[in-house]
């Protein structure tokens, strides 16, 4: 039997392991080939021209060093934001009620605030781009929080939040965080569900409040979570592209102050016809995807405690 | 038909991983390396009127249109045209808003359509088509006999002024094939209703709007997400101040054009309107659709747009709305008022190694047939380049006398040939139209992105022909 186990086991990883080499390795190692070229995308021509490309990247004052700048602001914020408000939101559903009979319990309709939380995540982001785009608009125009703020008598941004060149990148970080947040809310509830209430019960006796109960008890044990956490949402914000084109004005704009990588390079691949200095940008953005998630793996690494 | 899917640029998966463009650049890359690169032939005008690109009767043909305002009901009825002449060959059409997905990689592939509809925001960028030489040049269809009749030429048959947009460095490489004029739009029933007398100059607009504003109503509004709509305005008001030369100075990218009085002056009347109060309240923050709704609702009196705007709003415009163009209200003492930006829009180009180029440039001809340009009159009431299309409502009327000088029309090339100052020109606008920049700090802006592109080699030079 055991001289047929190899055969075996290849005939299954044939398939799926030719489809990723054919559809993903093959494309990549063509972006870098790509990206030391002039082609336009238009052609079937091109010259090589070295390390030109990866040069005048880093001179491109009009696209792509705002668009690196302010990937890397959602980068920062964006992971930072959510993770924080899922364990809160979550730690508070699961243990954030009252104690009854020595037993510790989440707030009231703990339920239904998870799936009303959920909400954002079933929604396409096509029609969440759409959605916020109106709430963001100027008050004239329906804008819900321009018309809410002017209500209660405090200042608005008269043209609406995204054409204001202060506001608009928050604006979007603050549609990607209320779309993921439900998602995270539920997958640490879940992961806090399997903490043995015994270690809560335990700190309860000992005196302790919910402050130290998260930080002492919760979060160590979820770290594995958050880690995992961290590295999708590092993903999503470098992967941002679709809010900023459905959103802001001119797909980046105000004059430029919500471009971020993804969107530069669609418009310099499809609308500048400079495909190789799109694939340029590409690699260079590979890369920091990768080194985000070696590095975010390394340092995140922690003493697993078995429980 | 093929129908295009344009939720398909949503999907996530196809834009997931930074790496989205990366990777459709290398699996077209793939072709890029491997496609042949055939000496194209060339379309000769032959001796049979009839078919003088002497078209093979049963070669398939294969048409992409952008599917946007003007709608892809008028190609279906040109293509039923193309088919009584070659009853045996099969059209392939496709009808789609995403030309540069679609097209791009084909072109890339070397095997491109026949004919394409290069228009929408998606458009493949002309200067990198021409600078790539992967279009066929037009000469032959112009010198052609017309559809109608044989003793006038193609090129006879058209509009002044039209072939400029498709022409580069002399060559005529898209046939634009829309007629469509930038004016500013106003209701003539609200002035006749209140009183009003549409300004002829910049000065009685400036008088007119505070009597507009002690209506109720805000003097202008325009798309302050899309400052596109203001280049026009912005570029005919200078012109007019200053002749045709100061515009044209500024396509050719001479040095100080940006400096220029009446370039000056310009700005400052814009930046003048925001500081002024004259421009409906966030109006910065609305896309195309808002301004226009804006506008069809009399809240706003003037609104700066193309030719086409009353078609597109007929069935949204209230019913008693009569849109009514104006020129750009011009400065007293300018040297040029009658100076309008108007031509050819919506380039049809031929692929150089299209497969059935001689079809192509016969679909080309029948489009612009008496008969295939009164389609296009019919079905989307908008004018064609092709002379003496009869259209009925008073817009069109009105704006057919607009653009009756041809000494007067010119339309504004930069944004077109260079993508670096297209780029910047929009932003500029919206900065200076919405008090985010003075109009000093708009022409520095403008006058050191000219100077960089003047001064890179590495950027195609245009100039217009005369």
């Amino acid at each position: 039997m055991r001289h047929g186990r190899y055969p075996f086991i290849l005939s299954f990883l044939v398939l799926p392991v030719g489809l990723y080499a054919w559809l993903v390795i093959l494309p990549f190692a063509q972006a870098f080939q790509i990206s030391l070229t002039d082609w336009s995308g238009s052609s079937n021509s091109f010259e090589y021209i070295g390390f030109d490309n990866y040069v005048n990247l880093f001179k491109d004052e009009r696209f792509v060093l705002p668009a690196l700048r302010h990937t890397g602001i959602i980068l920062l914020v964006m992971p930072l934001v959510t993770i924080a408000l899922g364990l809160f939101f979550a730690f508070m559903l699961n243990l954030g009620g009252r104690v009854r009979r020595g037993r510790i319990e989440g707030v009231r309709g703990a339920r239904f605030h998870k799936i009303v939380f959920f909400f954002p995540q079933v929604l396409s982001v096509a029609i969440v781009g759409i959605l916020w785009k109106q709430v963001y608009a100027p008050e004239n125009f329906g804008g819900l929080i321009t018309g809410a703020l002017k209500a209660v008598g405090l200042p608005a941004p008269a043209n609406g939040f995204l054409a204001d060149t202060r506001f608009v990148l928050a604006a979007v970080i603050g549609v990607l965080v209320w779309s993921a947040v439900g998602f995270y809310l539920v997958y640490f509830s879940s992961a806090m569900a399997s903490i043995p209430r015994d270690l809560y019960e335990a700190a309860i006796i000992d005196g302790a409040g919910r402050g130290p109960m998260f930080f002492k008890i919760t979060l160590p044990l979820l770290w594995d979570s958050v880690q995992t956490a961290w590295i999708y949402l590092s993903i999503i914000a470098l992967d941002v592209f679709v809010l900023v084109y459905l959103m802001t004005p001119e797909q980046g704009g105000p004059d430029a102050s919500s471009e971020v990588v993804g969107g530069v390079i669609w418009k310099y691949a499809f609308k500048h016809g400079e495909q190789a200095f799109a694939s340029a940008i590409g690699v260079v953005l590979f890369f920091a995807a990768l080194s985000l998630a070696v590095v975010s793996l390394r340092v995140g690494r922690r003493e697993r405690i078995e429980f | 038909m093929r129908q295009s899917t344009a939720d398909s640029i949503f999907t996530r998966r196809r834009l997931f991983g930074a790496t989205a463009a990366g990777l459709a650049a290398t699996s077209l890359g793939a072709c890029a390396t491997s496609g042949g690169d055939d000496d194209a032939e060339e379309v000769k005008v032959g001796e049979n009127a009839e078919n003088p690109f002497d078209v093979d009767p049963s070669a398939p043909l294969d048409v992409v249109i952008f599917d946007g305002g003007f709608g892809n009901e008028y190609a279906q009825a040109h293509q039923a045209l193309y088919k009584e002449s070659f009853p045996e060959s099969d059209i392939e059409f496709l009808a789609t808003q995403a030309i540069a997905e679609t097209q791009q990689p084909r072109f890339a592939e070397g095997k491109p359509c026949d004919v394409l509809d290069n228009s929408g925001a998606q458009q493949i960028p002309m200067d990198s088509l021409v600078g790539d030489g992967e279009l066929a040049e037009l000469t032959p269809l112009l010198d052609a006999p017309s559809y109608d009749d044989p003793a006038v030429t193609v090129r006879d048959t058209l509009r002044d002024g039209v072939l400029g947009m498709g022409t580069f460095n002399g060559e005529v490489y898209a046939l634009n094939y829309v007629f469509s004029a930038w004016t500013v739009w106003y209701d003539a029933k609200l002035f006749r209703d209140q009183g009003w007398t549409a300004p002829t100059t910049w000065e009685e607009m400036l008088a007119l709007c505070p009597t507009i504003q002690a209506a109720g109503i805000a003097p202008w509004t325009y798309a302050g997400q899309h400052p596109v709509y203001l280049y026009d305005l912005f570029l005919m008001l200078a012109g007019r101040h200053g002749g045709v030369d100061v515009v044209k100075a500024i396509d050719h990218l001479e040095p100080d054009a940006w400096r220029h009085e009446s370039v000056v002056k310009a700005a400052e009347a814009l930046a003048g309107l925001y500081s002024e109060g004259y421009i409906l309240e966030g109006t910065p923050g609305i896309d195309h659709i808002q301004s226009q709704t804006a506008f069809n609702e009399r809240k706003a009196a003037f609104l700066p747009c193309g030719s086409w705007l009353p078609n597109e709003q007929a069935a949204i415009a209230p019913a008693d709305f009569e849109y009514m163009p104006m020129g750009v209200p011009y400065f007293e003492g300018s040297v040029q008022p009658g100076l309008i930006s108007a031509g050819g829009e919506e380039p049809f180009v031929v692929p150089k190694n299209a497969t059935n180029l001689a079809g192509a440039y016969e679909y080309l001809r029948i489009m612009l047939s008496k008969e295939g340009a009164q389609i296009f009159g019919d079905t989307v009431q908008a004018a064609t380049v092709v002379k003496g299309v009869e259209l009925e409502n008073p817009a069109a009327q009105a704006t057919d006398q607009l653009v009756a000088n041809p000494e007067d029309l010119f339309q504004p090339r930069f944004r077109f040939w260079y993508t670096k100052m297209n780029e910047e020109v929009r932003p500029a606008l919206g900065a200076l139209l919405s008090g985010e920049s003075t109009a000093d700090e708009f022409i520095e802006r403008m006058q050191t992105v000219a100077d960089e592109t003047a001064a890179d080699d590495s950027i195609d030079k245009f100039t217009h022909e005369d």
